[in-house]
């Protein structure tokens, strides 16, 4: 069939004519796949390397490593309690300081702020994020703990500490490193992060909704409260959530101010570690593979931890887009 | 009516200062941050610091190992993670778009995306260093690039999905090939998207800690072994500024600084990159 | 109410759909039989079938939405980009049924060029722009190549304009530039027949104009075929005429006829816009 096509034409041009490359298109596709199948292979991979390398440990331990709240080198009795904790309670400071000083920026941005200047803004505030994680540890224990050591925590132990049952949060003495510090710098490292999602995901909404409102006299706050917010929650959502996945594995500026030590108090003005923090300052020194394959454990559940709050990010991010599309 | 009204009016401007409290906060730290980096690593800023290495506790030197050590790692990781992940990407946008695969890898990559890159450390130091036998450039290049990989995945694919069908079409029409299209006509008309993806990529792994604690670990002398422990600010950092020394910590400072003018540059330069792509239109 | 009529063709007898006179002295160069198309569930196009003459403009003409576009889109097999999408019926291209499987695909669409309603310039200089379809096929020293590029542009009536910035982006083009080099690049890699999709419906008057004059000349070496919403370009430039309306070919024949006497009281309607 392909020659009569060929005989027919008539320009001698055509004489010379070559298929234009068949075999070329099935290597590039394969090629292509290749590489998205190496995306998933690599997913796959760390899943089971986590694992296998964790498995001695669970093996030892069982379930009960999660709760058990020691860690000890030499008797070898290590537990996850401590370092989940940690990570869990560090987490909870950055998400509630986070989130609020997020929603202003993004309020801001979105609403108030004057034209010439949205975008310098944004920049600046995207800026926050990609400063890397040693650089905030670097600065956290050089120049905020000793201010917070000095100023916040005395203020907070005369002041939140005196009541009684809830200023237990607030004991002992000033320390500047601790559970605080590392909750606080983790607010900073990802209020960029929640802050963008929800400058983007407050632009969808449609002029005319918003027109809407302020044409019937509602102020900035009501449109936004009222309006704003219930159109984009699911993304709002999601975005909080890609925040948390963020703060859960954020490792480096952790690490500098924790403390790093294995214990859990009541304070969070004391110190104490997380998953990444004791991963980051013990694994090149863990001397015994029952060591090694605990630390192991402790990153295999930081790991599902993440992937389960990414993945319901993720979701809830998917189910805004398909919505709005839905109502465009 | 009117009590109800001043309510709402005190409530909105506390809302409006709430919120330019808050823009405020991120900026007040956003120049706290660079400023201190700044005041404190200037003055460890000289030539020593480009032409020795680091030095044993106690006496001063440079930071040309770890720096040398860091470019050949970014380099080698970006060598590999770029092909990759635009090959990867470019699946995404012009074999599997819409598709329920598509989606799935789509999806898988997301969580890599935003994954601790202290697990990824672990992945590696399971699959290169234990086989190997010991720590070395080649499984920090290897760290750096799968963390790469994502990201350069997600942009490309964004990327390409912005050029308009109609020019495939005007491909197609001329009886080009699939292949053909994308690689002369598509990947062409999104090139500066694309480029600005890998710069924002190798300003994420610039700063990467983490998975290097675990792979390359460090080194304290030059070296151009890649098959061996390799120095790299990051961990120079790590190390000197948790100790006691005087002279190590002035260096973690300017290796800090250095690492953020990087940062910096890149991302101002992907940003202008970006927005020249957009007057092109 | 008669618009302004083509220049008269020699007598010959209107072609009914499906047949060809015996008359006409010009050959068919692509004859479309039953042509169907459905994406999804939707039925688009039904039973379609209609002659094209060579060296000759055949217009095609109908509301939104009536299916000339996708008629087009079927002659060069350009909706196989898109899943979903199926044709039946033949197209026969000398003879020669294209929609049948086993052609070299990139073949057939070097036979047939198509021109989009909206200027593509790939994002390249002008010149690498019309070699990038010859380039696809041939492989030319470079004193040929270039000759080829301003052949194709003299055709297309460009050149003069260009001749000086053959480097520069094609992208820097206006609108109605932009749209000739779509066609030199189209007849640069020299078909037979010529798909052009409302090839003027982005453009201001005057370049809708010269584009006009372009397939008046254009005309004498290729089979063209031309979707319009344009009534009126259609009467201007066309030597036969399709109205189409919901899929179905309600009515073809030469295009002073079709204007000044249709047969069909549905394509009176339309002419005289009684809808639209």
């Amino acid at each position: 069939m392909a020659a009569e096509v060929d005989r027919i034409a008539i320009p001698e041009t055509a004489a010379r004519r070559r298929p234009a490359g068949g075999a070329g298109d099935t290597i590039f596709h394969g090629l292509t796949a290749l590489f998205a199948l190496l995306v998933l292979v690599i997913l796959g991979g760390v899943l089971v390397s986590l694992l296998y390398g964790a498995l001695p440990a669970l093996e030892k331990f069982g379930f009960g490593f999660v709760f058990n709240g020691a860690w000890n080198p030499v008797t070898e009795n290590f537990g996850a309690l401590a370092p989940i904790y940690g990570t869990l309670v560090t987490s909870l400071i950055a998400m509630l300081i986070g989130i609020p000083v997020a929603f202003g920026v993004a309020l801001f941005i979105t609403e108030l702020c004057p034209k010439w200047l949205k975008r310098p803004l944004g920049t600046m505030i995207e800026l926050l994020a990609a400063i890397p994680s040693i650089i905030y540890g670097i600065w956290g224990l050089f120049v905020l703990a000793p201010f917070i050591q000095e100023y916040v925590e005395p203020a907070l132990i005369g002041t939140l500490g005196k009541i009684p049952g809830f200023g237990l949060l607030f004991a002992g003495p000033p320390l500047g490193i601790g559970v605080l510090t590392a909750g606080f710098i983790l607010a900073i490292m990802v209020l960029p992060f929640i802050a963008a999602v929800m400058r983007d995901v407050f632009e969808t909404v449609p002029p005319m909704l918003k027109e809407s409102a302020y044409g019937i006299g509602a102020t900035t706050t009501e449109v936004v409260w009222q309006v704003v917010l219930p159109y984009t929650r699911i993304g709002v959502v999601g975005g909080i959530l890609l925040g948390l996945g963020r703060a859960l594995g954020e490792t480096m500026a952790v690490t500098f101010v924790i403390g790093n030590s294995h214990h859990i108090h009541a304070s969070i003005l004391q110190p104490g570690t997380t998953i990444s923090a004791a991963l980051a300052n013990e694994f090149t020194e863990a001397v015994g593979d029952l060591y090694q394959s605990s630390l192991i454990a402790l990153g295999f559940i930081l790991f599902v931890i993440t992937c389960v709050v990414l993945a319901a990010a993720k979701l809830m991010l998917l189910r805004l887009q398909k919505g709005a599309g839905a109502s465009a | 009516m009117m009590q109800l009204y001043t309510r709402r009016r005190v409530t909105n401007y506390l809302v409006v200062a709430l919120s330019l409290g808050a823009t405020a906060f991120g900026l007040l730290f956003l120049f706290f941050v660079l400023g201190t980096l700044l005041a404190n690593g200037i003055g460890a800023l000289g030539p020593t610091l480009f032409t020795q290495a680091t030095p044993p506790p106690g006496s001063t030197g440079g930071l040309i190992n770890a720096i040398c050590g860091s470019l050949a790692m970014t380099f080698i990781a970006t060598i590999v993670g770029t092909p990759t992940g635009i090959l990867a990407g470019t699946f995404l946008a012009e074999y599997a778009h819409g598709k329920r695969l598509g989606e799935f890898v789509r999806f898988v990559n997301d969580i890599l995306l935003s994954a601790p890159s202290i697990i990824i450390g672990l992945f590696v130091y399971a699959i290169l260093v234990v086989p190997m036998g010991h720590f070395s450039a080649w499984a920090g290049s290897a760290a750096l690039a799968i963390i790469m990989i994502p990201v350069i995945v997600r942009t490309t694919e964004d990327m390409l999905n912005l050029v308009p069908n109609t020019l495939r079409e005007a491909a197609a029409a001329l009886g080009a090939p699939k292949w053909k299209i994308i690689v002369l006509v598509t990947y062409r008309s999104a090139v500066q998207g694309m480029l600005t993806g890998v710069l924002l990529a190798i300003a994420r792994i610039s700063g990467e800690t983490a998975p290097l604690l675990f792979t390359a670990l460090n080194n304290q002398f030059w070296s151009t072994d890649l098959n061996a422990p390799m120095a790299n600010l990051p961990v120079v950092i790590f190390q000197f500024a948790m100790s006691p020394y005087a002279d190590w910590q002035a260096l973690a400072w300017a290796g800090a600084l250095l690492i953020t003018v990087t940062i910096l540059v890149l991302n101002i330069g992907a940003r202008i990159l970006g927005s020249w792509s957009g007057l092109a239109k | 109410m008669s618009l302004s009529l083509a220049t008269p063709q020699p007598a010959e007898e209107t072609a009914q759909p499906g047949e060809t006179s015996p008359e006409s002295s010009l050959p068919v160069k692509v004859q479309i039989k039953n042509v169907g198309f459905r994406y999804g569930k939707f039925e688009a196009l039904k039973g379609i079938s209609l002659p094209l003459r060579d060296r000759r403009v055949t217009a095609f003409i109908g509301p939104s939405g009536c299916g000339k576009s996708t008629l087009l889109r079927i002659l060069n097999r350009i909706y196989e980009l898109y899943p979903n999408q199926t044709a039946s019926g033949e197209v026969l291209v000398d003879g020669v049924n294209i929609l049948s499987p086993g052609h070299d695909l990139n073949l057939v669409r070097s036979k047939i060029g198509m021109v989009f309603q909206k200027p593509t310039p790939f994002p390249m200089s002008i010149h690498d722009n019309i070699a990038f379809g010859i380039k696809l096929y041939e492989r030319l020293p470079k004193s040929e190549l270039d000759d080829r590029v301003e052949s194709a542009l003299r055709r297309a009536a460009l050149w003069d304009e260009v001749k000086d910035k053959l480097r520069q982006s094609g992208l820097g083009l206006s609108g109605g530039q932009q749209q000739r080099l779509c066609i030199a690049r189209a007849i640069a890699v020299e078909p037979e027949i010529l798909l052009l999709d409302e090839p003027a419906s982005a453009l201001d008057p005057i370049s809708t104009q010269r584009i006009e004059e372009l397939i008046a000349e254009l005309k004498s070496d290729y089979c063209i075929a031309i979707v319009t919403h344009n009534m009126q370009q259609a009467a201007r430039s066309s030597d036969y005429t399709a109205f189409m309306y919901l899929g179905e070919l309600i009515e073809f024949d030469v295009t002073e006829r079709i204007f000044t006497a249709p047969r069909v009281k549905r394509t009176e309607d339309y002419i005289t816009g009684r809808f639209g």
